[in-house]
C-alpha cells in the first residue's frame, strides 16, 4: 500500500516537472538556447503568486479560488520576465556559440537568484490553500486536494501551451521560426519577437508550474537549479520537442523521486535522479546525438 | 584596426618566443614578495586567492577552452580535494604533503570515473551533465557522516598561511608550465583540434578519448590540489565551501574575460576580476554575487572572445591581410571571404551532413 | 540489377578498397542496398548519382562513420567492417567532408601538423612535432598555394582556400585511399582545372587511390578512370566515363524516367 501511495505522490508532483520542462524544451527546440536559468523562473512564478496573496490577504493563506486566480498572475508577470531576457540580454548572444548561451544564462540564473535572497531572505516560504478537508480517501489512498489542484493545473497548463502552439498564428510563427529562421524571416515573421514570445511563454509555463510550487512544496530563491536540472533530465528522457514525452518523462521522474523519498529518504532524491540521468545517457546515446545537440551526426 | 593588430602582432611573438621568461618573471616576484615585506595577513591572504583563481581559471580552461567541453561541474573536483585533505588531516591525523598526494590523487580517479560517462557527450548535454555531477556531489557530501554532514568541518590545526603561499604559488606554477608546455606539443594541437572539429580529427585517425580524458584529468588534479589545499587554507568546508557554484561561474568568466585557449588569459582574467570582486566585497558587502552574474553577462555580450582572444583575432586578421588575403592562393571561394567558420560555434555541433 | 562483376573483385590482387553486398536501412528506407564495389591501387574512381541515391551513406559506411546493417568493408584485403571510424583511418583511409572541414579556430599550420601520420611512439605525443613534419607540411602548403597563409586563423579563410587546406591535410597523414565528397561543390569554376590537377597529381605523384562523388558531371568525367553509379541505393552501373555516359539506365535514374 505505501508502494501505491507514492507512486500516486510522484504522479502528482511529476505533472509540475513535466510543465516545467515543456518550457525548458520549447526555448530549447525553438531557440537552441538551454536556459540554465529555466528553474528561477520557476522561482519567480512561486513568489508572484505568493506575494499576490498576501498582499490580496493579509497572509500567504488562500481559498482554492484564491490560490487558483494567482496562477493567472504568475503566468502573466513570467511571460513579461521572459520576454524582456530573450529581448533584451539573450538576443545577444544568438547565433554564436553555444557556450556563450550556456553562460548568460547561467549568469543570469546566479543574478536572478541573488537578488531573490536580496528581496526574499532565504527563508522557505509557502502558500497554504484551505480545505474544509485537506485530503480525499480514494480506495485507502490519501489524495490531498492541492496536489490534485496542483496535478490538474499543471496538466492543463501543459494542453493550453500544447494548443497554442498547434492552433494559433503566434504558434504557427514560432514553429516556422523552430524550422527555418531564415525561411521565416523571409516570409514577413519578425523573427526577433517570435523568439522573445517563445521565451515568455517559456517562463510564463514555468512561472504557472511555480505558483502551484509554492502551494504543495515550497518555495526559496535557491531553488531554480534544481528544477533545470531536472527539466534536462526530463527531455533527455522525453526528447526535446516532444509534449507526450515531456509528461511522461516529468510523471516517472516524479514517481522515482517519490519512491526514493519514501523508501531511503528525502535527501538522496536529486542524486538518484541524476543517476538515472547517467544511466538514460549511456543507454540511450543514439537518440541523443540525433537530437543534433550531442555531437557527431556525420 | 591594422596599427593595434600589428601591436598585438608583436605582442604574440613575443608572448610565444618568451613565454618561459615571462613565467620566471612571474615565479620570481612571487618568490621574492614574502621577502621584501609581504607578511600573513590580509594581504597574503588576497594574494593567495588571486593564486588560487588562476589555477582554477586555468584548469577550467584546459578542458572548457583549449578542448572545447565546457564543464560546468569542475568545482566538484575541488569538493573533492577539500574534503579529502580536511578528512585525512582532522580525523584520521595525516601530515599535510601526505594528504595533500592523496587529495590528488583521489580527484584523478574521481575524474577517470566522471570522464568515462560525461565525455562522451558534447555541447549543452556534457554541459549539463557536468552540473548534475556537481550538485549530486555535493547533496552526496551533505548526507555523509564522514564529511561533517551540512555542517562541514572545522579544521584549526593547520599549516600557517605562508605554507600555503607557497603551495598556491608552487602549484600556479607547476600549472601554468605543464599548459605552455603541452601546447607546444602534439597533445596540445589535438586538445584544439577536438575542441574544433572532434568528428573531423576522428575521421583522421585519432582515437579522441584518451586525449580528452587525460585532458581532463590534468584539469581535475590541479583543481582537486588547490581544493585539498583551501580547506586547510581556509580552516573550515561545508559542502557549500568545498563545492561553490558561484566559484565554478566565476572560473570561467575569468577564463573567457581573459580569453579562453590561452595560458595567459586566463590567469590574468582571473587576477582582474577576483581583485574587482575583492573591491566589489568592499563597496557592496553581500551584493557580490549580484555583481558576479552581471559582470558574467556583460563580459559574454560584450567580449565573446575575451580580451586575450580579440587580440589574437585581430593579429591573426592583420596576417591574412598582409599576405593579401583571399588573393594570396588565387582560389576565390563560393562567397567571398565570408565563410568564418566561428560564425556558428564549433564548441557544440558538428556540421550535421546528410546521412 | 548488379552487373556480374565478381570474378573481377576477386582474382584482382591490385583491389585495396572493396565493398560486399553493403546494406544500410534507416528506418524503412533503404539508402543503401547490397552494393558491390571495388577500387584498385593507382585508380581515380566516381560514384555518381541522382540526389538521395546513398553516395554519402555508403562513404559513411566504408569510413566506419556508420555500420552496414549487411554487408563487408574490405581494406587492403582485411575486413574492417564494424571496426572504429579512427582505427579504419590509421588503415590508411583518408577522408574529405562534402562541407569542408577544417579546424577553424587553429592556425594553417597547426592544421597540417595535428594531421600528421602518426610517427613514433607514445612518446611522441608529449613531444613537439618532428622537423620531418614541418618540412612535409611547408611542401603541401606550398604545393596548394597556402604557405603565405601558414600563420592564419584557418576558420578565417576563405571556402576554396579552406578546401585546400582540407586536402593538404588529408594528404598530410599519407592515407592509401583518399575518399572525396564533392570536391569540386562550390568551388569556382575557374579553379576546377586547377582540382582536377591538384587530384592527379596526388594520384600520380603521391600515390594515392582515389574515390569521389561528385554531381559535376564534366568534372567527373574528365578525372575519373572508372565511375560507379547508385540510383536508390543500388548499383545501376559502373565503368568507364565514355560507357557511363551512353548508358541508358543511368540517363534514366538522373531524368527519372524509372
Amino acid at each position: 500500500m505505501a508502494f501505491a501511495q507514492f507512486v500516486v505522490n510522484g504522479l502528482l508532483v511529476g505533472a509540475l516537472f513535466a510543465a516545467v520542462a515543456v518550457g525548458f524544451a520549447l526555448i530549447w527546440g525553438v531557440v537552441d538556447i538551454i536556459n540554465l536559468a529555466h528553474g528561477e523562473m520557476v522561482m519567480l512564478g512561486g513568489y508572484a503568486s505568493y506575494w499576490t496573496i498576501t498582499l490580496v490577504n493579509g497572509s500567504p493563506t488562500a481559498s482554492p479560488g484564491l490560490a487558483l486566480a494567482s496562477v493567472p498572475v504568475a503566468v502573466a508577470v513570467l511571460f513579461v520576465v521572459g520576454y524582456a531576457l530573450q529581448r533584451f540580454v539573450v538576443s545577444h548572444v544568438i547565433g554564436t556559440d553555444l557556450f556563450l548561451t550556456l553562460l548568460v544564462t547561467f549568469g543570469l540564473s546566479i543574478l536572478i537568484q541573488q537578488l531573490g535572497l536580496q528581496a526574499f531572505s532565504a527563508d522557505p516560504r509557502t502558500i497554504s490553500v484551505q480545505f474544509a478537508e485537506q485530503s480525499l480517501d480514494i480506495a485507502g489512498l490519501v489524495v490531498p486536494k492541492v496536489k490534485l489542484i496542483a496535478f490538474v493545473g499543471a496538466v492543463a497548463l501543459t494542453i493550453a501551451l500544447f494548443a497554442f502552439m498547434k492552433r494559433t498564428r503566434t504558434g504557427r510563427a514560432i514553429r516556422a521560426v523552430s524550422q527555418n529562421d531564415e525561411a521565416a524571416a523571409l516570409v514577413g515573421i519578425d523573427v526577433e519577437h517570435v523568439r522573445a514570445v517563445t521565451f515568455g511563454l517559456s517562463s510564463a509555463i514555468a512561472g504557472g508550474a511555480g505558483a502551484f510550487v509554492a502551494m504543495i512544496l515550497n518555495i526559496q530563491p535557491q531553488m531554480g537549479l534544481i528544477y533545470t536540472l531536472k527539466s534536462f533530465v526530463i527531455v533527455v528522457f522525453g526528447g526535446i520537442g516532444s509534449v507526450p514525452g515531456a509528461l511522461v518523462g516529468g510523471l516517472l521522474l516524479g514517481t522515482v523521486e517519490e519512491l526514493t523519498a519514501g523508501f531511503v529518504s528525502s535527501k538522496w532524491t536529486l542524486a538518484v535522479s541524476f543517476t538515472l540521468l547517467i544511466v538514460l545517457l549511456v543507454v540511450k546515446p543514439q537518440g541523443l546525438f540525433g537530437e543534433g545537440m550531442g555531437g557527431e551526426a556525420e | 584596426m591594422s596599427e593595434r593588430g600589428h601591436y598585438a602582432r608583436q605582442m604574440f611573438a613575443f608572448t610565444d618566443d618568451h613565454g618561459w621568461k615571462l613565467l620566471a618573471v612571474l615565479a620570481f616576484v612571487g618568490v621574492v614578495l614574502p621577502f621584501v615585506g609581504l607578511e600573513e595577513g590580509i594581504d597574503m591572504t588576497i594574494l593567495v586567492e588571486l593564486f588560487l583563481f588562476a589555477i582554477l581559471a586555468l584548469s577550467w580552461d584546459l578542458i572548457g577552452g583549449q578542448t572545447g567541453y565546457p564543464s560546468f561541474g569542475q568545482m566538484a573536483f575541488f569538493g573533492v580535494g577539500a574534503f579529502t585533505t580536511a578528512i585525512l588531516v582532522k580525523d584520521v591525523g595525516v601530515a599535510f604533503p601526505v594528504a595533500f598526494a592523496v587529495a590528488g590523487l583521489l580527484t584523478m580517479l574521481t575524474a577517470g570515473v566522471v570522464g568515462a560517462a560525461t565525455l562522451r557527450l558534447r555541447g549543452g548535454y556534457f554541459a549539463i551533465a557536468t552540473l548534475g555531477v556537481l550538485l549530486s556531489a555535493q547533496q552526496i557530501t551533505r548526507n555523509l557522516e564522514i564529511t561533517g554532514g551540512a555542517s562541514g568541518k572545522i579544521l584549526l590545526d593547520v599549516p600557517s598561511d605562508t605554507v600555503f603561499y607557497w603551495t598556491f604559488l608552487g602549484l600556479l606554477i607547476a600549472e601554468i608550465a605543464v599548459v605552455y608546455y603541452l601546447q607546444s606539443t602534439r597533445f596540445g594541437y589535438v586538445l584544439n583540434a577536438i575542441r574544433d572539429d572532434e568528428g573531423k580529427l576522428t575521421a583522421m585517425g585519432v582515437n579522441t578519448t584518451y586525449y580528452k580524458t587525460a585532458a581532463w584529468m590534468i584539469s581535475a588534479l590541479f583543481t582537486g590540489l588547490a581544493g585539498g589545499s583551501y580547506s586547510l587554507f581556509n580552516t573550515f568546508v561545508d559542502p557549500n565551501v568545498g563545492y561553490n557554484l558561484a566559484w565554478n561561474v566565476e572560473m570561467i568568466a575569468m577564463a573567457l574575460l581573459g580569453g579562453s585557449g590561452t595560458v595567459a588569459g586566463p590567469v590574468l582574467g582571473a587576477f582582474g576580476l577576483h581583485f574587482a570582486v575583492v573591491k566589489i566585497e568592499t563597496w557592496f558587502t553581500g551584493w557580490q554575487l549580484v555583481v558576479l552574474g552581471a559582470v558574467v553577462i556583460v563580459t559574454v555580450i560584450a567580449f565573446p572572445q575575451g580580451i586575450v582572444g580579440e587580440l589574437r583575432e585581430r593579429a591573426s586578421s592583420m596576417e591574412y591581410y598582409k599576405h593579401g588575403g583571399q588573393a594570396a592562393s588565387e582560389s576565390p571561394g563560393g562567397d567571398d571571404g565570408g565563410t568564418d567558420t566561428d560564425a556558428n560555434g564549433e564548441h557544440a555541433t558538428d556540421g550535421g551532413e546528410s546521412l | 540489377m548488379s552487373q556480374p562483376t565478381q570474378q573481377r573483385t576477386e582474382s584482382d590482387s591490385d583491389v585495396v578498397l572493396e565493398t560486399q553486398g553493403v546494406t544500410k536501412t534507416f528506418g524503412g528506407l533503404t539508402a543503401v542496398d547490397d552494393v558491390d564495389l571495388a577500387v584498385e591501387a593507382g585508380e581515380i574512381v566516381g560514384l555518381i548519382g541522382p540526389n538521395g541515391a546513398g553516395k554519402s551513406t555508403l562513404f559513411n559506411c566504408i569510413t566506419g562513420t556508420l555500420t552496414p546493417d549487411d554487408g563487408e568493408i574490405v581494406l587492403h584485403g582485411t575486413t574492417v567492417t564494424g571496426k572504429p571510424e579512427y582505427e579504419i583511418a590509421r588503415e590508411g583511409l583518408g577522408r574529405m567532408f562534402q562541407h569542408t572541414r577544417v579546424y577553424g579556430e587553429m592556425t594553417v599550420m597547426r592544421n597540417m601538423l595535428v594531421s600528421a601520420k602518426r610517427d613514433g611512439g607514445i612518446g611522441s605525443v608529449l613531444r613537439r612535432p618532428s622537423e620531418e613534419a614541418r618540412e612535409q607540411a611547408t611542401e603541401l602548403l606550398q604545393y596548394v598555394g597556402l604557405w603565405g597563409l601558414r600563420d592564419v586563423r584557418a576558420g578565417r579563410m576563405s571556402f576554396g582556400q579552406q578546401k585546400l587546406l582540407e586536402f593538404a591535410m588529408a594528404l598530410m597523414a599519407e592515407p592509401d585511399v583518399l575518399l572525396m565528397d564533392e570536391p569540386a561543390g562550390g568551388i569556382n569554376p575557374s579553379m576546377l582545372n586547377k582540382l582536377i590537377e591538384y587530384i592527379r597529381s596526388a594520384n600520380t605523384d603521391r600515390e594515392v587511390t582515389i574515390f569521389l562523388i561528385e554531381h559535376n558531371m564534366d568534372f567527373v568525367m574528365e578525372v575519373a578512370d572508372r565511375i560507379y553509379v547508385l540510383a536508390h541505393g543500388e548499383k545501376i552501373a559502373e565503368g568507364p566515363p565514355a560507357e557511363i555516359q551512353e548508358n541508358d539506365r543511368v540517363l534514366d535514374a538522373y531524368l527519372g524516367r524509372e
